[in-house]
This record gives structure tokens, C-alpha cells and sequence, in this order.
């Protein structure tokens, strides 16, 4: 018998059958969100927007808006404090975004002014009474064109309108590219993406006469909000309290201000009443931020035996008007263009351009999605050109358990190679495809939350604190945010699981600034490591100060362990010892001079390099029929292998990965957003396509187990990764159906159309040739 | 937001045509309202007065008569024609067609009438009705007329009937001898609007030539179009594959598309010689059975 | 203008209200009468996150003025439970894990509820045409036609959790 099975814990309600705890509110229509907070005294604000795409505000005259009956009151850029911020908030130069601008607006649907009044429908009839004097400027869209000499400036003192740059490099690139046998170099353009969230941005904001402001928001971080508001507003952090109600959505798009909370905190501050704002579906599109769209360029060396000996890359990307998250996204899509894969040599340079389109950010996968389209396209590409198994040429370089990515990132955990095996078995139980039916894979990898503290927080990345009370019920308290993502219900099972107790003895208050520890909040599959180590942490100190009482009641010898596991405390080697945890939290209690137990706990990564603690793995398949007289895709089949470590929420696992596959579809075929001089074409839910039940293939899911050490319970990312490899798999599989290689993403028809055209063309005059 | 109106709600067709007269060019007619409200909403469309028909039931039916056709009262919902057992066996295309018109929710509200009267040029059932070779019944204070729906539509969003005309009833002549119908519209969402969409009527004689062809193309010009030289391929001539081609070339020819941002001018010329090369091929299989 | 008194029947209770004409059924639900779990996701009947049922039909509550259901029988998602037992569908979206959000959840429990009122045995393809007008950007609608199906086959019934 070894150690290691002795000291392997039994689990008891991780990866069980647990329904979500918010689920009962959310089946009955209970559950309230930001969209439904209706306050007493509340008044109802809207943006007025500009329609240019660059140009200076010269005068802004809202006398005719205040004589409107019921508009309360009408702010501008000058009622502000005129503070440029951003989330970056380490680099003043990255914090370049006045929410309302005082002289200069920089992209179409920039808000310029907002109203209150006492009714949405009166807010909006003042906004045309807004008279603005606009001196337009000359305005710049592609990134290409941006960093042009001659280009208009967009940002003062920012040359050539370069936002921001990120080198990348290990081993030796040359010398990689001077043995390979085989070089293939490809250039290729990934568009944006709308998060599109389901409710869309919200606030209501509530500032009384002892100067503290309350904001009720759909978010995914109350407490970067809370700090931003302080910034912008010249309050201190703890005098505003943000609360996330219900979140309808987040993917990367609510953890930055916006419009409706900013705007909403202005009015109050005028007015002392509460103000809510509410965007309209066009707003959401126009004026908050989308996934940003890359030129990539790739130059990748192997061997004639498929080994990868160097890749070089480079991206320009478009910034839109402001820094946003953008920053973070260009340093990831560097990065994960290199998963998973082990390079003898790797480098890359990205540039982030600003232009005077809506300003791009994260968005689910965070650049990884764009890097995954391009490599693993050409990768597979590469593979054909050498007559090579796709598969096996990717496993002979995939990322292995203890690697290390060099000056980068530490590999722990790793389930990749099984990923390939079971790829390698659905392809080929595929068998023979039908006429016009394609199979494409891709693989990727992505992170347990980010390391690099470019917020500047001085608090633990993640805290909890649990308290017991002396019925036996638990309260958890935690400043991580639940979008839907089932993150109350994972950080619920953890801490029962920790604890001994139920989930249902466990209540989760989440996303409230005045009673949560403060934690960065849901965004770069950060919270289940991170939080949910924050929360075991909690749990142990907690259980730990109960297990002192049961060891002085039970008087044992002090060498026995004791373990609580279903609300029975208990002696390890001999269970049947023991007491139930009702009866042991009400002895602690009494022990402690009737004080409540209270456990706290933190988690701040050390030692785990600049970007994740933890990396997840996952290749994905599709089946996919072509029509190519139209060029129409349709999905018809698809397989998930995903290496999440020790799954913790099942359904919640499965619920992600299959969405993650929905929305990363929709990238790879349909999610397109097309500009006309700064002007968003389709900003509504009729132009803008996205896949819907009909189009949903099966989505089976194969788990790789695996446990990593420095998650709780071995638990890592799962659910945003596999936005990553989807559109690369679509991609591959119209390769491998008609010998075509598509370039740019989303892959619409005409596209297919047009590139069958030219290779009908080539091959005749290859005929020709011969 | 919507501007405000003052609601009418006739309780019966006679009093729906006085209501219209008396307001003439100030009124606007709703019924499910599926189409109307949006730019309503948008703020694109302002009316005076809203008169309300949904709720006039007597123009909700659906008859057949082998020698008179079908006869579909306007207010009639798509998802009353898409599952009445006498258009599925007699009209299959027009079930069909109705099948993929956007959501259920909406075919559940949205009405016949409705919908031919927006005189959307992407709407799915005038090509389909067109082929079939349907009439409308148009009826003001003053009288009835019956008109083509070939003659129906105008321009965009525009049609033949005046401002105080409403459609009442849609009349489908019976389905010819040995005839066949189809329709597809593409699209990448299976229930969405369409890129554009092809319908195609034929018949055959009993040596197997086409003896009759209609093909309308929809969301391929400012209103729905027939292919005239597309037809003209195909009447009466010995039916070959090498024919449908040709007859889709015709249709692309025939079309009058406008470029946006779901495809350019010419893709959607090519997206339409495919569809008419399919859908004729697809009426002519039925027909020749 | 003229406002107009309506009543409106909604969760078998009837609401007399004085509203605009010009207001839609959603906002007659949401801000007249107050249930706001009927949700509003877009202004172009795209999403379907304020399906309801009139008259056991599917309907979205953002494209109907309120002035046309009276005397009909509006359902929304408040209304699917009865002292406190839920509906089979809510209890099947429980254990399949049929939201994530949750904000377009009440549009596609009105949804699947009209198609299961119409059909018992649903098809996987009547399943997914059922919520073809709904809107999930979370779940990927597998687990909701999982749900469904799993109503269909009685795996799942009312009652409470």
C-alpha cells in the first residue's frame, strides 16, 4: 500500500449530481436581475450618442432637453471630473477612456450626454433635444491604415496610433528556421465578435446626502467597478458599494466601466435620486467593446518528420478607440499561438492599433480564439504538404506534464496526449464520409486565470470568508461573481466538500462589495482555481478550529485523524466513531465563549510564472457538411476532449462546454461584424446571425481526467478554452472536404464560392501543365 | 419608442372599411403586427391612428373547393396554413414554405394578410403564392376587386392597394394537373429571412415537355420578381438538366439584387441561378411523376 | 391619445389596467403589472426572451400590443408553478442543467411548454424548431432539448425538487 492511496481523500459531493443553487430562482422567473431593479423615487436615464466617428465636441446646449416636462437632468463630460481611466489601471498611458468625453469623441456611439427623467420614454424625447456642435475630424477604421505617417491622430502623442506592442521569445528562432526542411509562411485575418450578452448592460446608481453611493450592475467583477468608480468619481473605494445582481451574461464584456453605470452615478450625484439605465440591444452593440479583431501573420519551420522547430508570428490588431482589456488580449493570442505545443524556437511581435471603430477587448478564449484559427489551420495545412498524420504530428510536439514553456509558464497538469487518442478513435470510427462531408480537429489549450497584477490590486487575487452558525447552516462569502457560469454552485461544493457538511447547508453571497471580501471576479477561467482555493482555504481554517473541539470531546489520543464527511464527524481509520456536525458546531460555538466560527482564506499565485497558475487542454472535432454551389455550412456533428483536471460542478462542466462550443462555432461561420465608415452594419438581432437550436449539432463530451495540483481538489479551467479551437476545426474540416484553405474568419459562403472558383482555375492549369 | 395613436378596433370587415375611409392617409392597419412593430418601435413608422384587425374573425378561414381552389381570409395565422391538413395535400409547397417563416411565436400571431400587405420583398410566401398563381381580394367602403398578386407589388415596402383598401382574402387557384412547386430561400439560420428565395412552379403535358413554368424570385429586387426568361427556358421545351441551368442563368439574369452586408450584388445573382436550377428541377420531378 | 382600461388575465389572475394603447404585452407583464420574469433581450423579435403563452400558443410578448389580449389567457413563467410544486418542464431544466444566466430561461420554459401542450411526444427536430426563435447565448441548447425530452419520455414530473 503506498502513501498516496492512504492520504487520497474520498470525495464526497464534488463532481456529483448537484443542481445549481441559483436554479430554482432562475426556472420560476424569481430570480432579479440589474434589467428588473426597480427602486423607490427611481428615475430613468438615457445616453445621448455620437454619430460621428472622430470629432471635437465644441458646445453642448441642453436647454431645450431641461424644459422638457419630467427630465430631471441633463450631464456632459464637463460635469465630470474629466478622469481618463482604463482597467489597466498600472499604466497611466493604457488609462486613456473618458466614459463621458469632455472634448473629443473617438468612435460612432460614444456617449457624449445623458438624461434623467422621470420616464424612459421622456428621456429618450429629451435626447433629440440635445443640440451638439461637432467640428468633425478625418477618421481612420483599419489598423493598417492607422499606423500610417499621414494617418489622423487619434490619441495625442500617440504615434503612428500604436497602442501597445508585445514581443514574445524563447529558444533560438534562426537557427530553428535554418534546419527546418520545411517552411510554409501564411497570412490570415480574424474579424471581432459581439459578446452579446443576453441582458444587456445595466445600472441603476444610488447616491444619498451621507455621500455613499450604491450601484446595482450587471457585471462580472463588482470589485474592479467598485474600484473604477472610485477613481473616476474621486470617492473613496469603500464609500461605494457595487452589487451584482443577476448577471445576464458576461464573456469578457463586464468587467470595465460603461455608459449605463458611469452615467447612472453622474445623475444620482446631481440628483441624489436613484437613476437606472438600461441599454437598448443597439446600444450593446454600438457602444460597449467586442472581441478583437487580428491580422495575423505566421511563419512556422519543421522538420521532414513534422518536428516543430520555430514559428515566428506577427499580429496587428484593431484597438478600436480605447485600451480596454485590449492589452491583456494581445499578449494572450502571442502566447496560446504557440499551445500546445513544445517549439524549438518561438517568437512574436503584436501590435495593437488604435482606430475610430467601437474599442475591442476580452472576449471568451482572450485572443485565443484568433491565435488557434491561424495555427492550427496551418499546422494542418503543413501536415498535408508533408504527407503527414495530422494527429500524430501534433502529439510528437504537444505539451507533456512538467514542461516548462521557457521564461513563460509551468505545465503541472496536462492531459493533451489522451486528447489525441481519443480524436484519433472518433475520426476513425468516422469512417468513409459521405459526398461533401468534411472532418476537421484542432487543439488548444487555455488558462486557470491570469498572474500579471496590471490592476494594481493590493488585495489577494481571491478571498472568503465562511461562517458557521450554530445550527449548522454556513454562510460563504466571497467577491467572486456568479454570470451564469454556475461559479455559487462550484464555490457551494468546494466548500462543502471542505467542511463535511451539505450544499445545502451552504448559502453563497457573492458580488457585493460592502460584504464580500474582494476578489478580480469571473473573467480568464480565474474563478474555480482561484476562488475556489480561497474558498477551500476558508473552509480548513473554519473545520480546522471545529476539529480541535471534537479531539478535546472525543479525548482522543492526539495521533488520530479526524474527518467530517456528510455532517458526520469522525475518526479517519475507524468511521463509525463519532458525532454529528450539528452537535460539534454547537460545542465549538460554546467553546469559544459563544462566538461564531469563522474561517478565512486567500489565494494569490506564487511562483507559477507571469500568466496562469494552472493550464487546461482540449482538442475539438467537427463533422460538417458543405454545399458548394452556395458554400453553405452546416454542422453535423462534433466531439469535445477536454482536460479540465478534477471536474467539481458536473453539469455545470458539461453546460459550459457545450456553450463554449455554440459560441466559438458561431466565430468559426456566422459572427461577423462589418464597418461602413466607422458604422456598425448590423447592430441588431436580425443581421446579426448567431447559431440557434436548429443549427446545433450534438455535442458530445469525452473528460480527460487529470488533477493539478495547485487547484482545489486538482480542479483547472473548463468551459471558456474551447471557444479556442472551434473555428480552426471548422476551417480544417472544409480543408480536408474540398482541398480548400480558408484564410479569413468568420468563413462565410461567398468565401468557400469564391476559393472553390480559384481552385478549379489552378487545378486546370496545373492540367495544362503537365 | 412608438408615437402615440389612437387605437380603432372595428368589431366587423363593414365597419373596418368605414373606420379606414374616414381616416384615409392617417391610418395604418395591424394585425399580428409581427412586421409593423418593429419599425414602430424604431420609430421609422408613425401613424395617426392604428385600426386593429387581429381580432376580426370572420376573415380567419382557410376553404377549398377542387373547382374554386383555396381561399384564405386575411387575418388567417402562418401557423394555421402551415398545419391545415387541405394545404398540405393539396398546396404541399405552401405548407412547407411556411414551415421555415421564421419562429413558431411568430407564425403563431403573424397573419397572411399581414404579411403580404408589409410587401416585404425578402417575405416567403408571395413567390410562393405568386407561382401558384394566387389573387388578392382588396375591399374598401366602396367595393371589392380581386388582383394578381403578380400586380400586387409596386416598389419597396409598396403595393397596388390604395389607402383605404385592406387585403381581405387570398385566392389560390386549384393546383393544376400534373404540376409541381417548390421553394428554398437561403439562408444560414433555417428559419431566417432569406438571402434570397426561389420559387418554382411547372407542369407537364403528357409527352413530357413543360407545358407551363413560373418562377418568382424573392429578396432579389425591390419587390418579389418573376423570372420571365427564366420561364421562357423551360415552356414548352423537352425537359434536361442542361435546361434548368440555363434557366438559372435566365433567373440571375432577371433578378435585380442590391448588395448589403449578407452578400454582395453578384453573390446573390449566383445564389439565385443555383436555387432556380434546383427548385425547377425539384417542381419538375413532382410534376413528372 | 386616449388611454384605454383593459384587463388583462394573466397567471389566472385578472389585472385591470389603464395604459397607452400603444403599450406592448411585455410591458403590460413587466412594468404594469410587475412579473418580471418575462424578459426583454432585443428590439427586433429576435430573441425570444419575452415568450409567453396566449391561449397556449407561444407568443413574443415584445411584437403584441397588451390592448390585444384581452380576454385571452396569458401564462407567463411565474405561472407555471402551483403551490409551490413546479412544472415538470422547470423540474427537467433543474436537472439537465437548461440555463446558465438564466435571462432567457422564462422565454424558453413558455416556449417548450406550448410545443409540449401541443405535442406530448415530441421529435428532437420539433424540439429544436420549438425554440428555434429563442435566443441562449450560454447553454448551446442541447441540455434544453435534453429537458424536453426528458419531459416527453416521464423522466421528469411535478412536483418539488
Amino acid at each position: 500500500m503506498t502513501t498516496t492511496s492512504l492520504a487520497k481523500q474520498k470525495l464526497s459531493v464534488i463532481n456529483t449530481h448537484v443542481v445549481n443553487i441559483d436554479g430554482i430562482a432562475k426556472v420560476t422567473g424569481r430570480a432579479t436581475y440589474t434589467f428588473d431593479v426597480k427602486l423607490p423615487g427611481m428615475l430613468y436615464g438615457k445616453i445621448l450618442r455620437s454619430p460621428h466617428p472622430h470629432a471635437k465636441i465644441l458646445k453642448i446646449d441642453a436647454s431645450k432637453a431641461l424644459a422638457l416636462h419630467g427630465v430631471k437632468a441633463v450631464v456632459t463630460g464637463k460635469d465630470t471630473l474629466g478622469i481618463k481611466q482604463g482597467i489597466w489601471r498600472r499604466y497611466q498611458e493604457l488609462c486613456d477612456e473618458q466614459i463621458l468625453p469632455v472634448d473629443k469623441v473617438r468612435y460612432i456611439g460614444e456617449p457624449v450626454a445623458a438624461v434623467a427623467a422621470v420616464t424612459e420614454e421622456i428621456a429618450e424625447m429629451a435626447l433629440d433635444l440635445i443640440e451638439v456642435d461637432y467640428e468633425v475630424l478625418p477618421a481612420v477604421y483599419e489598423p493598417m491604415d492607422a499606423m500610417k505617417k499621414e494617418a489622423p491622430t487619434i490619441h495625442e502623442g500617440v504615434e503612428r496610433n500604436i497602442n501597445v506592442t508585445r514581443h514574445i521569445e524563447w529558444g533560438d528562432v534562426e537557427k530553428g528556421f535554418e534546419n527546418a526542411d520545411y517552411i510554409r509562411e501564411d497570412s490570415f485575418f480574424c474579424g471581432g465578435q459581439a459578446h452579446m450578452c443576453m441582458e444587456t448592460r445595466a445600472a441603476v446608481s444610488s447616491f444619498t446626502p451621507e455621500g455613499k453611493m450604491t450601484i446595482y450592475h450587471s457585471n462580472q467583477s463588482a470589485y474592479y467597478l467598485q474600484a473604477l468608480m472610485a477613481g473616476v468619481l474621486g470617492m473613496r473605494e469603500g464609500d461605494i458599494r457595487v452589487i451584482a445582481q443577476y448577471v445576464g451574461g458576461g464573456f469578457g464584456g463586464k468587467f470595465e466601466l460603461d455608459g449605463a453605470i458611469f452615467c447612472s452615478a453622474i445623475l444620482t450625484m446631481k440628483l441624489f435620486r436613484p437613476v437606472k439605465i438600461c441599454y437598448t440591444r443597439e446600444e450593446d452593440f454600438i457602444a460597449t467593446k467586442r472581441r478583437t479583431p487580428m491580422h495575423y501573420w505566421v511563419r512556422t519551420g519543421v522538420s521532414k518528420t513534422g518536428k516543430f522547430l520555430a514559428r515566428e508570428a506577427r499580429v496587428v490588431s484593431n484597438g478600436g478607440a480605447y485600451t480596454g482589456m485590449g492589452a491583456t488580449a494581445l499578449y494572450l493570442t502571442g502566447f496560446f499561438h504557440s499551445f500546445p505545443y513544445k517549439w524549438g524556437g518561438y517568437r512574436y511581435d503584436g501590435y495593437r492599433v488604435y482606430t475610430n471603430t467601437l474599442p475591442s477587448t476580452s472576449m471568451r478564449g482572450f485572443g485565443a480564439p484568433q491565435a488557434m484559427f491561424c495555427s492550427e489551420q496551418q499546422l494542418e495545412w503543413i501536415a498535408a504538404d508533408l504527407g503527414l498524420d495530422p494527429i500524430e504530428m501534433r502529439r510528437q510536439n504537444g505539451h507533456t506534464p512538467g514542461y516548462e514553456v521557457p521564461g513563460q509558464a509551468y505545465i503541472d497538469s496536462c492531459g493533451l496526449d489522451e486528447a489525441f487518442d481519443i480524436m484519433a478513435k472518433w475520426i476513425k470510427d468516422k469512417g468513409k464520409l459521405p459526398e461533401n462531408r468534411g472532418i476537421g480537429f484542432s487543439a488548444a489549450g487555455f488558462m486557470s486565470g491570469g498572474i500579471f497584477n496590471w490592476f494594481d490590486t493590493p488585495y489577494s487575487f481571491s478571498s472568503a470568508v465562511i461562517t458557521i452558525n450554530e445550527d449548522g447552516t454556513v454562510i460563504l462569502h466571497i467577491g467572486a461573481t456568479e454570470i451564469g457560469q454556475g461559479s455559487n454552485t462550484t464555490m457551494a461544493i468546494i466548500a462543502a466538500e471542505t467542511l463535511g457538511c451539505k450544499v445545502e447547508d451552504i448559502k453563497v453571497h457573492s458580488g457585493d462589495t460592502d460584504h464580500c471580501p474582494a476578489d478580480l471576479g469571473a473573467w480568464g477561467s480565474r474563478q474555480t482555481l482561484m476562488t475556489g482555493n480561497a474558498v477551500m482555504r476558508a473552509c480548513e481554517d473554519a473545520k480546522h478550529q471545529l476539529l480541535e473541539f471534537a479531539l478535546a470531546k472525543m479525548g482522543l489520543n492526539i495521533v488520530y485523524d479526524l474527518d467530517i464527511k456528510d455532517r458526520w464527524v469522525h475518526i479517519v481509520a475507524r468511521p463509525e466513531r463519532g458525532m454529528p456536525w450539528e452537535e460539534l458546531v454547537k460545542i465549538a460555538t460554546r467553546g469559544k465563549d459563544g462566538q461564531r466560527i469563522i474561517g478565512r482564506g486567500y489565494y494569490t499565485p506564487h511562483r507559477k510564472g507571469m500568466i496562469s497558475p494552472a493550464y487546461s487542454y482540449m482538442l475539438q472535432g467537427v463533422e460538417i457538411e458543405i454545399d458548394k454551389e452556395t458554400g453553405k455550412i452546416t454542422l453535423i456533428d462534433s466531439l469535445t476532449a477536454h482536460d479540465c483536471g478534477q471536474p467539481i460542478n458536473h453539469l455545470g462542466l458539461i453546460g459550459q462546454l457545450e456553450g463554449a462550443f455554440s459560441m466559438a462555432a458561431g466565430y468559426g461561420y456566422l459572427e461577423y461584424m462589418p464597418y461602413e465608415d466607422g458604422k456598425l452594419m448590423n447592430p441588431n438581432l436580425v443581421d446579426y446571425k448567431m447559431i440557434r437550436a436548429t443549427e446545433m449539432p450534438e455535442t458530445p463530451v469525452a473528460e480527460i481526467d487529470t488533477y493539478e495540483p495547485e487547484g482545489p481538489y486538482g480542479a483547472k479551467e473548463a468551459g471558456e478554452g474551447l471557444t479556442n479551437p472551434t473555428a480552426a476545426a471548422i476551417g480544417n474540416a472544409i480543408f480536408h472536404a474540398l482541398g480548400i484553405q480558408m484564410k479569413e474568419c468568420p468563413i462565410r459562403p461567398h468565401m468557400i464560392v469564391n476559393a472553390l472558383k480559384e481552385k478549379a482555375e489552378k487545378d486546370k492549369t496545373a492540367k495544362k501543365g503537365k | 419608442m412608438i408615437q402615440d395613436f389612437t387605437y380603432l378596433k372595428p368589431g366587423t370587415v363593414k365597419e373596418a372599411l368605414t373606420l379606414l375611409t374616414d381616416h384615409v392617409d392617417e391610418c395604418k392597419i395591424v394585425c399580428g403586427g409581427q412586421s409593423l412593430l418593429i419599425p414602430m418601435r424604431q420609430g421609422l413608422l408613425v401613424t395617426e391612428y392604428l385600426m386593429d384587425i387581429k381580432g376580426l374573425d370572420e376573415l380567419s378561414y382557410i376553404k377549398y373547393d377542387a373547382k374554386e381552389g383555396l381561399k384564405l381570409g386575411a387575418t388567417t395565422t402562418h401557423r394555421a396554413i402551415e398545419q391545415s391538413d387541405v394545404i398540405k395535400k393539396h398546396y404541399p409547397v405552401l405548407a412547407l414554405m411556411e414551415e421555415r417563416l421564421a419562429s413558431i411565436q411568430t407564425r403563431n400571431w403573424g397573419t397572411i394578410g399581414g404579411n403580404l400587405a408589409h410587401a416585404d420583398s425578402a417575405g416567403d410566401p408571395a413567390p410562393v403564392l405568386m407561382t401558384l398563381g394566387a389573387k388578392v381580394k382588396l375591399a374598401s367602403a366602396k367595393g371589392e376587386r380581386i388582383i394578381p398578386l403578380d400586380e400586387f407589388y409596386t416598389d419597396l415596402f409598396e403595393s397596388a392597394m390604395e389607402h383605404d383598401e385592406m387585403i381581405i382574402e387570398i385566392q389560390v387557384p386549384p393546383p393544376a394537373a400534373k404540376m409541381g412547386a417548390a421553394y428554398q430561400k437561403f439562408n444560414l439560420l433555417q428559419n431566417d429571412m432569406g438571402v434570397v428565395g426561389v420559387a418554382a412552379m411547372m407542369t407537364a403535358d403528357a409527352n413530357g415537355t413543360c407545358k407551363d413554368a413560373r418562377i418568382v424570385l424573392g429578396n432579389a429586387g425591390v419587390t418579389p420578381i418573376r423570372a420571365k426568361n427564366a420561364e421562357q427556358v423551360l415552356i414548352g421545351k423537352k425537359i434536361s438538366d442542361q435546361l434548368f441551368v440555363e434557366a438559372g442563368e435566365a433567373a440571375a439574369g432577371d433578378a435585380d439584387p442590391v448588395g448589403d452586408i449578407h452578400a454582395s450584388e453578384d453573390f446573390r445573382r449566383h445564389l439565385i441561378k443555383v436555387l432556380t436550377k434546383r427548385m425547377a428541377k425539384q417542381a419538375w420531378e413532382q410534376a413528372s411523376k | 391619445m386616449e388611454k384605454k382600461a383593459i384587463v388583462l388575465n394573466v397567471n389566472n389572475q385578472d389585472y385591470e389596467l389603464y395604459i397607452n394603447p400603444k403599450t406592448l404585452l411585455v410591458e403590460a407583464i413587466r412594468d404594469y403589472i410587475g412579473l418580471t420574469g418575462t424578459k426583454r433581450g432585443c428590439e427586433t423579435v429576435s430573441c425570444g426572451a419575452c415568450t409567453v403563452m396566449v391561449n397556449d400558443m407561444a407568443v413574443k410578448s415584445c411584437s403584441i400590443l397588451a390592448i390585444q389580449c384581452q380576454g385571452m389567457k396569458i401564462i407567463t413563467s411565474e405561472g407555471l408553478e402551483k403551490n409551490g410544486q413546479l412544472a415538470a418542464i422547470q423540474n427537467a431544466f433543474l436537472h439537465e442543467g437548461s440555463y446558465q444566466c438564466g435571462f432567457c430561461t422564462s422565454g424558453m420554459l413558455m416556449a417548450t411548454s406550448a410545443l409540449l401542450k401541443e405535442t406530448k411526444k415530441p421529435s428532437k427536430n420539433e424540439i429544436k424548431e420549438s425554440i428555434e426563435g429563442n435566443i441562449c447565448r450560454c447553454t448551446g441548447y442541447n441540455s434544453i432539448v435534453r429537458a424536453v425530452e426528458g419531459v416527453a419520455n416521464g423522466k421528469y414530473k411535478e412536483g418539488s425538487l
